[in-house]
């Protein structure tokens, strides 16, 4: 508003030396703009007109409508998705005065429960330009005439849980300038730099015109529409806002597949939707705030880029890499107590006939193949159902990881030898007996897949990104590859019994090397508790302790009365209060992930360089020209842990974080996020951990390797100055 | 969502349950999906003992400023009692969770409707959005008629004026009244899917 006073003064100057033909009019002063805001519930809703002044010249009248909203609260798009209402707007102005309609800025998706609205958070500038024509009564007189007022009636429905319409009548005062203006060309400010005096980066930005190179086009299938827009180049962002609306299911996520130039985007359609639509109009918002207004034709759109990848070719190599993944999984941290109880196995089953080996082999494998299958099955059809989760992602219940913990720690008693599992709980009998062999080489190969999931491992992360995106029939041939990996070594072992017989006879080592391995077992429990309380708080802790000693107690009834029937009994008993207690402790003990983040941030991030992450916070140091760096992490996975400590803690790498001001943020996967879980998704990846390196003019971040060493990020980090180093910006910036 | 990775982490046991879960939806022009329900005064009603009337489904929230629009000015009970007098079922259904705006009681309900003078031939209590989500029920007001035959024949707004002005519903083009006539008298339903205008259905998160 100050700058104004200079172009009055000016103009005013200029008016003056008019030869004034008719009564030449100088308003007494600004009129008083009072009635054009109003406090509603919720918000403040302002009419902005710059200057005081309008001219012929639409292009010199632009206005807003302005909405400044509590946080929590949100109003609505034109297309306001499955209920809300976009606000509106009435004009009573003097004849020869009139108003364009607003423009709606690029909307956000609102999820709500199951329903999806589109809309805008915080505050958001809805443009539009008054007319003059010569329709307006000037009285004859030429310069300033006026004033005239403007009167508006606004309607809008703000909501959050609740929904709330309001209006109010606003109203000011402007004059019309009847001369030359050529001189008030203020046009290389935006409207919102005229309103608020300074750039405004949180409003929400009008959508504009995509290049002419950029083309869209979409293809109607039975359910849905699969959009292909080209930008140029490779976008892994994009969320398509429709103008129509009951065109398309606004809360099914929208599945982005990018190519070279551009992206394929599948989209849902409403149940509804009988005829398929002449075009596809609506907003694109990519990556790095750019927000297109599309209007897609139909067309052929080539399958998804990741079919030429589904090329026989790639299947393969990528099945091939799942399988060395598989194989490596063997010697993850997580599975290598399940090793040891197999080559326990294995040892005990020496002495078995050749085809009784074979068959625990087969079991075994079966066993991984079964429990592969129902994961990734399981993980499909949730995700099929709405919900953002990923690899990893029963880790992230802790009703799940207090049985985990509970299982192995009561393996571990046994093992250790305070009971005989296969004593007590059956009688003995050869036929049973065997078939509580093959019960066990079952479940030991579930166990490895269920502890195996969290170490994501070299090969895997890649492969099991791809394998999720994939059509489903290709996501289980990879898992597939997967799992015969797990299980190759032991059923090689089986298969070629030659080999078993380097395997020392059985003895008395053997009683020695089972307690030896128990001592893995705990170690893995301890680790299975310490996530559970990291992740859920300390009151859990209490909880999982004295499931522990439960535990302990009916290990002892087995172990001390061993084949008695009363002693199961207990055993049984105290066995179901823990499997009760696993389910019902964590939903009544576990700190809510806010109050736990308040309390304990700090000393889980190590230093206070590392931020929570957002997709905000990443574009806003972006936009700052600060270089970004992204950890996503979660303590149940122990290869996290393990590059947190060994490479990204390391001072030297610390050091050069800080010489390079790059922006440190961690986003913690421990708990269920579905920001997290999509931000992996738009990355390729669908677990953690994932390294992600971004700098200023890129679109897509550097991922590095799932192994980290210092010299890699080192690396990754000294090659940042050639990537930001463009033509404009010379240096790395480097204030703090 | 804890419940949903809950299921996940028992996510074999769970594979079997979860599509079918996901999987009916009403679709207008098709038949609409069965239920059944227990009404306020804890009677129970399926669509299946209905078949031969038509049915209508209004979906409600007494604390929706658009759901009141059309109580206070008392339009919505006047088409309760027109059409139910001339044999349509008319059925209210709450699907606002515990907690959330229009979850109320058996006995607040039953108040309620004295109080409006409200005459739908039930009110059918859904607090756990189950029949919410059966119909895809995005909004309050919304409404869905099922033909005698027991197909979909209208989903959407009840009206062409998206406000909460009471003074609007005077002059709207009512599509419950038109979806109604146009079917009774043979012709097809001319506006069969309209877009709900409202509140959001207060599901539970």
């Amino acid at each position: 508003m100050r700058r104004f006073h200079l172009i009055f003064a000016l103009v005013a100057l200029f008016a003056a030396a008019l030869p004034a033909t008719s009564q030449l009019v100088a308003p007494a002063g600004e009129p008083k703009d009072t009635k054009a805001a109003f406090d509603a519930q919720h918000l403040r809703v302002e009419l902005l007109v710059p200057g005081n002044t309008l001219y012929g010249d639409k292009k010199l009248n632009e206005a807003g409508l302005y909405f400044k909203l509590e946080p929590g609260w949100h109003i609505y798009w034109k297309n306001a998705g499955d209920s809300g209402e976009p606000p509106s707007i009435q004009w009573a102005l003097p004849k020869g005065i009139t108003a364009t309609s607003m423009q709606f800025p690029a909307p956000e998706r609102l999820p709500l429960g199951p329903l999806m609205d589109f809309g805008y958070e915080n505050e958001v500038l809805f443009p539009f330009n008054f007319e003059v024509s010569d329709k307006l009564d000037r009285g004859g007189k030429i310069g300033n005439v006026g004033p005239y007022t403007l009167h508006a009636k606004v309607s809008w429905l703000v909501c959050r849980e609740v929904c709330i319409p309001g209006k109010a009548e606003l109203e000011l005062d402007r004059y019309v300038w009847v001369g030359l203006y050529t001189l008030l060309d203020d046009r290389g400010r935006s409207l919102a730099e005229r309103f608020f005096e300074k750039p405004h980066a949180q409003l929400p930005a009008l959508p504009t015109t995509p290049p002419p190179t950029d083309t869209a086009i979409f293809q109607s299938a039975p359910t849905g529409f699969r959009l292909a827009v080209t930008t140029g180049q490779r976008e892994t962002h994009a969320e398509f806002f429709p103008e129509d609306e009951d065109i398309l299911d606004n809360p099914a996520p929208q599945t982005i597949a990018p190519t070279a130039t551009g992206l394929v985007l599948d989209l849902k359609k409403d149940a509804n939707l009988t005829a398929a639509p002449a075009q596809l109009k609506g907003v694109l918002e990519l990556a790095g705030g750019r927000n297109y207004e599309i209007v897609a034709t139909p067309g052929t759109v080539a399958a998804p880029p990741v079919a030429p990848a589904f090329a026989f070719g790639a299947l393969a190599s990528t099945a091939f890499f799942a399988f060395l993944g598989g194989l490596l999984l063997n010697l993850m941290p997580c599975v290598f107590p399940v090793l040891f109880l197999k080559g326990l196995a294995l040892v005990q089953s020496g002495s078995e006939e050749r085809h009784k080996l074979r068959a625990h082999g087969v079991v075994y494998t079966l066993a991984i193949l079964v429990s592969f299958w129902a994961l990734v099955g399981a993980l499909l059809i949730l995700r099929a159902a709405g919900a953002t989760l990923g690899w990893g992602f029963q880790f992230q219940s802790p009703v799940f990881l207090a049985l985990m913990a509970a299982l192995l720690f009561f393996l571990g008693l046994s093992l250790a030898g305070q009971f005989e599992i296969g004593l007590t709980l059956t009688s003995a009998g050869g036929a049973l007996a065997a078939k509580q062999g093959y019960a066990g080489s079952f479940f030991t190969g579930v166990l490895a897949v269920i502890v195996a999931t969290p170490c994501t491992a070299p090969f895997m992360g890649t492969a099991i990104g791809y394998a999720l995106a994939q059509p489903a029939a290709a996501t289980f041939t990879i898992f597939t590859a997967l799992a015969l990996g797990l299980a190759a070594p032991y059923i090689a072992l089986t298969l070629q019994p030659a080999w078993t017989s380097v395997l020392p006879k059985p003895g008395a080592w053997m009683d020695i090397l089972k307690q030896a391995v128990s001592v893995p077992i705990f170690g893995t429990v301890i680790w299975l508790t310490w996530v559970v309380v990291d992740a859920y708080g300390a009151n859990l802790l209490l909880a999982l302790l004295s499931i522990f000693l439960l535990l302990v107690v009916a290990g002892w009834f087995l172990g001390r009365w061993p084949a008695r029937r009363w002693a199961t009994l207990v055993a049984v008993l105290l066995l179901l209060t823990a499997l009760v207690a696993c389910i019902t402790a964590p939903r009544e003990l576990a700190t809510s992930p806010a109050l736990l983040r308040s309390e304990g941030s700090a000393p889980r991030s190590g230093a206070g360089a590392w931020q929570p992450w957002s997709n905000d916070a990443v574009q806003h140091a972006l936009a700052a020209g600060q270089p970004v760096f992204v950890d996503f992490t979660a303590s149940w996975c122990l290869s996290c842990q393990v590059n947190e400590r060994v490479a990204l803690s390391q001072p030297e790498v610390m050091q050069a974080f800080g010489e390079r001001n790059v922006a440190l943020f961690k986003a913690d996967w421990t708990r269920e996020d579905p920001a997290i879980t999509q931000e992996l998704t738009a990355l390729g990846r669908s677990g953690v951990p994932v390294y992600a390196l971004y700098s200023e003019g890129q679109n897509n971040p550097r991922l590095l390797p799932q192994v980290l060493t210092p010299g890699i990020v080192l690396d990754a980090i000294n090659k940042l100055p050639a990537a930001v180093a463009t033509p404009t910006s010379a240096s790395p910036s480097k204030q703090q | 969502m804890k419940s949903l990775s809950f299921l996940a982490g028992l996510a074999a046991l769970a594979v079997a349950l979860v599509p079918v879960a996901a999987g009916a939806q009403a679709v207008v022009g098709s038949p609409a999906p069965a239920f059944t329900a227990t009404d306020s005064h804890g009677q129970t009603h399926s669509l299946q003992e209905y078949r031969g009337k038509y049915v209508v489904l209004e979906w409600h929230n007494q604390g929706c400023p658009y759901t009141k629009k059309h109580y206070v000015s008392g339009n919505m009970q006047s088409l309760q009692k027109e059409w139910t007098t001339k044999g349509v079922v008319w059925f209210t259904v709450i699907s606002s969770a515990p907690g959330e705006q229009g979850y109320v009681t058996d006995a607040e309900e039953n108040a309620y409707l004295e109080q409006m003078h409200a005459a739908p031939t039930a009110v059918l209590m859904d607090p756990e959005g189950k029949l919410g989500h059966l119909f895809s029920a995005k909004t309050t007001p919304e409404m869905y008629v099922i033909d005698p035959e027991g197909k979909l024949i209208y989903e959407g707004a009840i009206d062409d004026r998206a406000t909460p002005e009471t003074s609007d519903i005077k002059g709207a083009d009512n599509y419950l009244n038109d979806a109604l006539m146009e079917s009774m008298s043979g012709k097809p339903v001319a506006h069969a899917y309209t877009r709900s205008y409202g509140c959001s259905v207060k599901y539970a998160n």
